[in-house]
């Protein structure tokens, strides 16, 4: 017994970063009403700059000069995205401004890899070494000196929110920006004064990280997760609220570390099973979810931007027959890497398609699609190696579980819809990855999982097939015509439903429940739907990816992925099919990116990074997506084109979303 | 004959403010039932009770059915329209998807044939009716946020008519359009009054509503003040003290408000 309030007490320092991040949250939220999914990413890059400029990367300064630098350095970070990223962004909807901080957590991730490379560093430590021996376990002193700066932290801002000039101006803005600007308030400078406050926070959140963790660009990044727990908790407003609940995470996090290595504690191949902690932080937050979201205060923004129109498929069949016998032929006679990279892109089309439905029609983000598709590949995977049950049974069954679980995941939208979907769907993928695909039982743990190669009466149609391309050389054409057939069906699926009075009705509940529920529409229905179609579809996308990789693991539906699948989805357009295949051809492993390498040398990282950029950029400058402008909005005249530049206005189709915004301001 | 709607007892609270106090009201099939009151009266809360947006005590029955717990979307199938003080189209549809959306309501089979074959339902003709009725046809393919605001209030009014509905709650149809097209607009309502289609129309446009409806319902303050034939509503003395304080010069006032609101209205919604 007296052990377990040992690891409770060592659970405090980590859970006071938590804290950290979580407050993060809440300071983004209010000063700017931003989900802020990169708050981590600003921690990890302050610990970065403080290793570069002590260890001798950069130079190798003293320790307090090292901090000193180091704060300033976060407050610049703070204005830079201020200026960059929230400004532009400032009449944006909740969930565009989700997605532009999402670029920014890409973007920084990416930047830092290829900075300092993929391995961890050893971060010096800020603070005293030593332990304190409580109830016979030794408690190191950090873990009382982070969660006591914590504190301060939490009731500094606390105060300042309630009795400052400045905390009241924050409020009064978050409420009505109108308002505020007749008050006298600037909420330029507001907002300003909000985001540098909060990368300066996690300045100090990076700092003190060096404690408990190395700095890599992973584990800061990733604490948003349970951060947004704990803000969530606080209802995105409640510093006090959402400090309490990160340490106590932290305390229930190290508590089952400690029980983890009692007899009665579930295993998996001789060891605890794992990813039991991001299974933790997902239940709280959808316990979290239910108790509090519905609370979570809307913001009131002079005018608001929607997503983006999803038009009517012009000529599907006629394109899919042109653009289909291309990539047929292509498929022959590019050589082998090429081909390899192509076939990688029509999966991820096959992806993204699923994103078309949910985000798209249905107007929800969803994270969690490549996890659902990770679940078919999975399937596939043990269907064979467990039962002996190959093509095509195999798939179809794996593709109805990723719907049966698409299902579950469309549960929660039908309570929270917008960023708080967004945010539980994030937790779940992090969740299903972990605790799922990191178990070899009916995951693939580490070392993979053997997937066999599609065939029929004993044809094999896999990547390795007998039939080689021009150069002779593998991947097998043959697989990469299956891949397409399927990308052509389901694309014709989708400019179908687009058309049916199915899509009909998502589109209706994407642009207004209330009127959709008063025409006849169940919306509840037609959300699941939805979600079930669209879940579908990314089964079949993983189950193809499982085929082309041959074996699976955690990492082969991994988070960072589905995030940058969104990114990508955004920029290429997520409203439409040519949306969808445009972004698989340039997305992470695409052709175009295969071919960047081939020729430029220009590493993948770069790819991430460039596509987080070009997310920031399209979502100010062309919010409908690159290609879907390209087919179907108006021909960018030298005229629209000038105005841009002079930020005169967004052009094309969100010209008239700005007009429904001023009718808004008007009525 | 029993009446298409029934509605009674229905009382509405949000906090301790009560909007709806016990209001009866009952709307014939074919009626053109006017239901006016001063600002604040709960209107509008009455139709969101009616059509389920809020939660309500009472009965509503409709077309012979019980239908006071039933969810928005199953009113709306069972034939109860209704449209919005602030329009509420559905901004990513088409003028003509706005009215199919309301039209046609997707099976498992017809869906099934539009997703796997690709073949397009054909929107009912209810939806083209309705498109012809109010003179829509040009604006078929264009996007609500292209419509001017007069055009848009049609648009709102063609897709409760699109659903093959028995009854629609209009809210404030007039507010925005000037006199000649409140007056057109009038014209319409009668006409599709008198093929059948019930309607309770709520409106600030005395004239609209004097001149057009068979019955008058009025309330003040979430209490049912007077019921009748617009000519008698005219003159109750209740009416006139809620409205104007007076119920001398009253009368000549609500008979010219006709002109002088529409065009207030008007000038209001610029």
């Amino acid at each position: 017994m007296s052990e377990v309030i040992g690891f409770l007490l060592l659970g405090i320092g980590s859970g006071a970063l938590i804290s950290g991040v979580g407050m993060g949250v809440v300071l983004s939220y209010r000063g700017a009403g931003v989900i802020n999914l990169a708050v981590g990413a600003f921690a990890m890059l302050s610990g970065y700059f403080f290793w570069a400029i002590r260890s001798g990367e950069f130079a190798s300064i003293g320790t307090v000069p090292a901090v000193v630098l180091t704060l300033l350095f976060s407050a610049l970070l703070g204005v830079a995205f201020e200026l960059l990223v929230v400004r532009p962004q400032r009449s944006a909807t909740p969930l565009a401004k989700l997605i532009a901080a999402l670029g920014v957590l890409l973007a920084l991730q990416a930047a830092v890899i290829l900075a300092f490379g993929q391995s961890a560093q050893p971060q010096p430590t800020i603070l005293p070494a030593g332990n304190v021996i409580i109830a016979g376990v030794p408690v190191a002193w950090y873990n009382f000196i982070i969660a006591g700066i914590l504190l301060v932290i939490a009731v500094v801002f606390m105060a300042l929110y309630r009795w400052t000039r400045f905390g009241l101006g924050t409020r009064a803005a978050a409420e009505n920006q109108a308002h505020a600007m007749f008050m006298g308030l600037s909420p330029n400078r507001l907002s300003l004064a909000n985001t540098v406050l909060m990368t300066v926070m996690m300045g100090i959140v990076g700092l003190l990280s060096a404690s408990i963790t190395e700095v890599d660009s992973q584990t800061l990044p990733l604490l948003i997760v349970p951060g947004l727990a704990a803000a969530m908790f606080g209802r995105f407003t409640s510093f006090s609220v959402t400090f309490v609940a990160g340490v106590l995470m932290g305390m229930a996090e190290s508590l089952l570390l400690y029980f983890s290595t009692e007899s009665w504690f579930p295993t998996n191949q001789g060891g605890p099973i794992p990813g039991y902690d991001e299974l933790l932080i997902f239940i709280v937050l959808v316990v979290a979810m239910f108790l509090r979201a519905g609370k979570i205060p809307a913001r009131g923004d002079v005018l608001e931007r929607r997503l983006p129109a999803a038009p009517v498929p012009r000529a599907p069949v006629r394109s899919a027959l042109i653009y289909g016998a291309i990539a047929a032929a292509a498929l022959y006679f590019l050589p082998g890497g090429f081909r390899g990279a192509l076939i990688t892109s029509l999966i991820s089309a096959i992806l993204l398609l699923s994103l078309v439905i949910t985000t798209g029609f249905l107007g929800q983000v969803s994270v969690v699609q490549l996890a659902l598709g990770g679940v078919a590949g999975f399937a596939v995977s043990h269907f064979a190696t467990n039962f002996g049950i190959g093509f095509p049974w195999a798939p179809i069954m794996g593709v109805l579980l990723a719907a049966v679980f698409g299902l579950l995941c469309g549960i929660p939208a039908l309570r929270v819809r917008g960023v708080s979907l967004a945010v539980v769907t994030l937790a779940a993928a992090v969740a299903i990855e972990n605790f799922g695909f990191g178990n070899t039982t009916w995951g693939g743990g580490v070392t993979g999982s053997y997937v066999p190669p599609p065939s029929l009466f004993g044809f094999n149609f896999g990547p390795n097939a007998s039939l080689h391309g021009l150069d002779g050389i593998e991947p097998s054409p043959l697989f990469g015509w299956f891949v397409l057939i399927v990308l052509v069906l389901l694309g014709l699926f989708v400019c179908n439903l687009r058309r049916s009075g199915l899509g009909q009705d998502m589109l209706a509940v994407r642009a207004n429940e209330r009127a959709a529920a008063a025409a006849g529409i169940n919306v509840q229905y037609t959300k699941l739907l939805g979600f079930t179609l669209s879940a579908a579809v990314a089964g079949v996308g993983g189950a193809l990816l499982a085929y082309n990789y041959g074996s699976i693991t955690a990492d082969s539906y991994d988070t960072i992925t589905a995030l940058a699948l969104i990114a990508f989805a955004y920029i290429s357009g997520i409203t439409t099919v040519p949306g969808a295949i445009w972004g698989g051809l340039i997305f992470i492993g695409s052709i175009t990116a295969y071919a960047l390498q081939d020729w430029f040398g220009i590493q993948g990282e770069w790819f991430t990074l460039i596509g987080g950029l070009l997310l920031i950029l399209t979502l100010v400058q062309r919010p409908e997506g690159v290609a879907t402008a390209m087919f179907y909005g108006p021909r960018p005249s030298l005229r629209a084109l000038r105005l841009t530049r002079r930020g005169g206005g967004p052009p094309g189709g969100s010209q008239i979303a700005d007009r429904v915004g001023e009718a808004k301001v008007a009525s | 004959m029993t009446a298409l709607l029934q509605a009674s007892g229905i009382t509405v609270s949000f906090g301790s403010v009560q909007a709806l106090a016990g209001v009866d009201l009952d709307v014939r099939a074919g009626q053109l039932v006017g239901l006016i009151g001063p600002n604040g009266a709960g209107k509008t809360t009455f139709i969101d009770a009616i059509t389920g947006f809020v939660p309500a005590r009472g009965r509503v029955m409709f077309d012979g059915r019980d239908i006071s717990a039933a969810p928005p979307h199953v009113r709306s199938r069972l034939g109860l329209a209704r449209t919005w003080q602030t329009i509420e189209l559905f901004d990513d549809l088409t003028v003509h998807e706005n009215l199919a959306v309301a039209a046609t309501r997707p099976t498992v089979g017809s869906s099934l044939g539009e997703l796997v074959l690709g073949r397009r339902q054909r929107a009912e003709q209810h939806a083209d009716d309705a498109v012809a009725l109010l003179e829509l046809a040009e604006f078929a393919g264009r996007m609500p946020s292209e419509l001017p605001q007069g055009k848009r209030k049609l648009v709102g009014v063609a897709r409760a008519l699109a659903g093959r509905s028995k009854l629609i709650l209009l809210d404030e149809p007039a507010s925005g359009l000037n006199t000649a097209e409140s007056l057109d607009l009038g014209q319409r309502l009668r006409r599709v009054a008198d093929e059948g289609v019930a309607m309770l129309l709520v409106d600030h446009d005395m004239g609209l509503v004097l001149n057009i409806c068979d019955e008058v319902y009025v309330i003040d303050f979430g209490h049912l003040l007077a019921h009748g034939p617009p000519g008698d509503v005219r003159r109750n003395p209740a009416v006139l003290a809620a409205y104007l304080g007076g119920p001398a010069d009253a009368a000549q006032q609500l008979d010219g408000e006709t002109a002088a609101s529409s065009a207030e209205r008007a000038g209001e919604a610029q």
